[in-house]
């Protein structure tokens, strides 16, 4: 489903130093749909920015990304907005749900800017699939770390993207709710959606089935570890 | 983004942040609140002072005040020396003056009709007051020359005058005291109303004004008088004319100043045209000087507001905003908020017109245009005001903004 081939993404350091950096540097990554994808590396190592690319949200600066067999590394701003909204569900470290909104309301944003006629019922079922359907009039500060994670996971979902992206997702939460979320997400991927999973943590990696590890803006590793670790998930 | 949605948002966002929602709101409710009030009660307000300047002055006439000073700064006490006499000069030695009545009045007699009391203004004019002053008698029969030269003990009494002291009963033939001088009630005045000033002018009576000298007040000069010009276009060089015999009778010496008051049309068009630039430009100028600082305040805290919400802006990036998106969702954000604002306004503004009507003599029909010219004062100010922030916040980088 996504073909990264030879992907750079060089930042140009302010003046006076004037010199570049090489944030990604020839990443070749194939994922195939259906997938859920770890990928790791300490601060610095490129994950986000990888990731930014993958969710179309940052362009690189070479190389080709394929989506589906459309290019997607030379849209336009208002093009990558549609293609992020139809295919792509983000899940952030930091929840970001609008605060005073309840939610329902949180997971019906992406629907806002969706262009498909009907969009009703769709936010119920998506909270309904991450188990939050008692919560729907919550707002985020009524509700736990967790469950607002998990209101996040049914914002990213609730367009029916072909594509989940979460970014730290498990950062900001205590270990029972990780666990809690982590569960979501493979649950989610067991019914078929392709997981992006981008985290510093082995133990959260240890939930994917795959766990590409970068350093220094390029894939040091990439292996398969087949059904989920058991001892290292208890280990959480 | 779907127009509809669009809206939807905006107004949650205008629920999310209620301070910012208000505060955003004052200028506009104060501005458009001001426009609304002028723009109904103004039009109004000018109708009735012409209505009522046209009452005084007609269209060709000179008004003389005895007492020297200016009209607007209220009359100068002291001494008073217009005469009648002054009068029957200017009358012979100007011809181009087609009629003239002399005035001398009381404006709070107690009169007497057995133990019902009134307190009413008494008017001392001439036979020619009705032809003068353009009003006459509805009832029973006006007094005649000889009334006035032989001091008749006659009046004409105001609707109110009649209701007070005579209730159910004609007044034709009764008999009035004003002071502790009985006269002979022979006619009604016709009905009149209250003026400018909230005088209800059927409270009056008029009486001879040889009457009203010798037997009432006891004075030897009038108050003033009110002159008809036969050629309206003239009028500048009739009072001018009027002047010079006045002040040759005064023997003032050049330099002194007037020991009378004149006044035109032409100065009372003056007057009513300062009166009418304050109503018409200044106080909308003040409505549009708040709408704008009002404009001001929204962009500024919409800036604000665009700098704590980049995490919100950020989010609605990635989960498929376009920056045009964004951009129309600030511009419209402010614009809703502005234009809420004016709306409020609107209905203050008619309120204000409500309460102005009932405690005036003033007719101001509920002014559709003025709320149009309210609401697309807002809407500009509102689109204007969201510009700037709506461009800062869709130039915002969404990775950057998720950070």
């Amino acid at each position: 489903m996504i073909e990264l081939e030879q992907i750079g993404k060089r930042y140009v350091r302010p003046l006076p130093d004037g010199g570049t950096i090489d944030a990604l540097a020839n990443v070749s990554l194939t994922i195939a749909r259906g997938e859920f994808v770890a990928i790791t590396g300490t601060s610095g190592s490129g994950k986000s920015t990888l990731m930014n690319v993958l969710g179309l949200l940052d362009e690189p600066t070479g190389g080709r990304y394929a989506f589906e067999g459309q290019e997607v590394s030379r849209l336009t701003p208002a093009e990558r907005a549609r293609f992020r909204n139809k295919r792509i569900g983000f899940v952030f470290q930091a929840f970001h749900l609008l605060a005073r909104t309840t939610a329902l309301e949180n997971v019906e944003l992406p629907l806002v800017y969706s262009e498909r006629a009907s969009t009703e019922g769709l936010a119920q079922r998506a909270l309904d699939a991450v188990g939050l359907s008692d919560r729907m009039s919550h707002r985020p500060g009524e509700l736990s770390g967790g469950q607002q994670q998990r209101v996040a996971i049914a914002r990213a979902l609730v367009n029916e993207p072909d594509l989940i992206l979460a970014d730290e997702p498990t950062g900001n939460l205590d270990p029972q709710s990780a666990s809690e979320v982590l569960r979501v997400l493979q649950q989610l991927n067991a019914s078929g959606r392709t997981i992006v999973l981008v985290t510093h943590d082995p133990a959260v990696a240890s939930w994917a089935q795959r766990i590409v590890r970068l350093e220094g803006g390029s894939i040091v590793g990439d292996r398969r570890s087949g059904p989920a670790n058991p001892a290292l998930q208890e280990a959480l | 983004m779907t127009t509809s949605r669009l809206v939807q948002q905006s107004i949650r966002s205008m629920r999310r942040y209620p301070l910012r929602t208000i505060v955003m709101m004052l200028g506009s409710v104060v501005g458009v609140a001001a426009l609304t009030f002028v723009l109904s009660v103004g039009r109004g307000a000018q109708e009735i002072m012409l209505r009522t300047v046209r009452q005084i002055l007609g269209d060709q006439a000179i008004l003389i005040q005895a007492g020297g000073g200016t009209m607007m700064g209220g009359p100068r006490g002291g001494s008073s020396r217009l005469t009648l006499d002054d009068m029957e000069a200017v009358a012979r030695e100007v011809p181009a003056i087609d009629a003239w009545d002399p005035q001398v009045q009381t404006f709070n007699s107690s009169v007497k009709r057995g133990s019902a009391a009134a307190t009413v203004r008494v008017l001392g004019e001439s036979e020619r007051w009705s032809r003068v002053w353009q009003r006459g008698v509805s009832r029973g029969q006006d007094f005649d020359a000889s009334a006035v030269t032989g001091m008749g003990r006659v009046a004409l009494i105001g609707e109110t005058v009649a209701r007070s002291l005579f209730a159910g009963d004609d007044p034709i033939g009764g008999e009035v005291e004003i002071g502790s001088v009985p006269f002979r009630v022979v006619g009604v005045l016709d009905r009149f109303g209250v003026d400018l000033h909230g005088m209800d002018r059927d409270n009056e009576i008029v009486v001879p004004v040889s009457t009203m000298m010798r037997r009432v007040k006891n004075v030897d000069g009038i108050g003033g008088a009110k002159l008809v010009v036969k050629d309206g276009s003239r009028e500048d060089d009739v009072a001018e004319q009027v002047r010079r015999v006045l002040r040759g009778r005064h023997a003032l010496a050049p330099g002194q100043p007037d020991d009378f008051h004149m006044m035109t049309s032409t100065e009372i068009h003056q007057m009513e045209s300062k009166i009418e630039r304050v109503l018409l430009l200044y106080v909308p100028l003040v409505g549009a000087v708040a709408l704008v600082v009002g404009g001001i305040v929204a962009a500024v805290l919409m800036l604000a507001s665009v700098s704590e919400r980049v995490g919100e802006i950020g989010l609605r990036a990635a989960v498929g905003a376009s920056p045009d998106d964004i951009r129309r969702q600030f511009v419209l954000e402010t614009a809703a908020t502005i234009v809420l604002g004016g709306l409020a306004g609107i209905i203050l503004g008619v309120i204000g017109v409500k309460l102005a009507t009932q405690r005036m003599p003033i007719n101001a029909p509920f002014s559709w245009s003025a709320v149009l010219i309210g609401l697309a004062a807002a809407a500009i100010t509102g689109f204007a005001s969201g510009v700037l922030p709506a461009r800062r916040a869709a130039q915002l980088n969404p990775v950057d903004a998720l950070r």
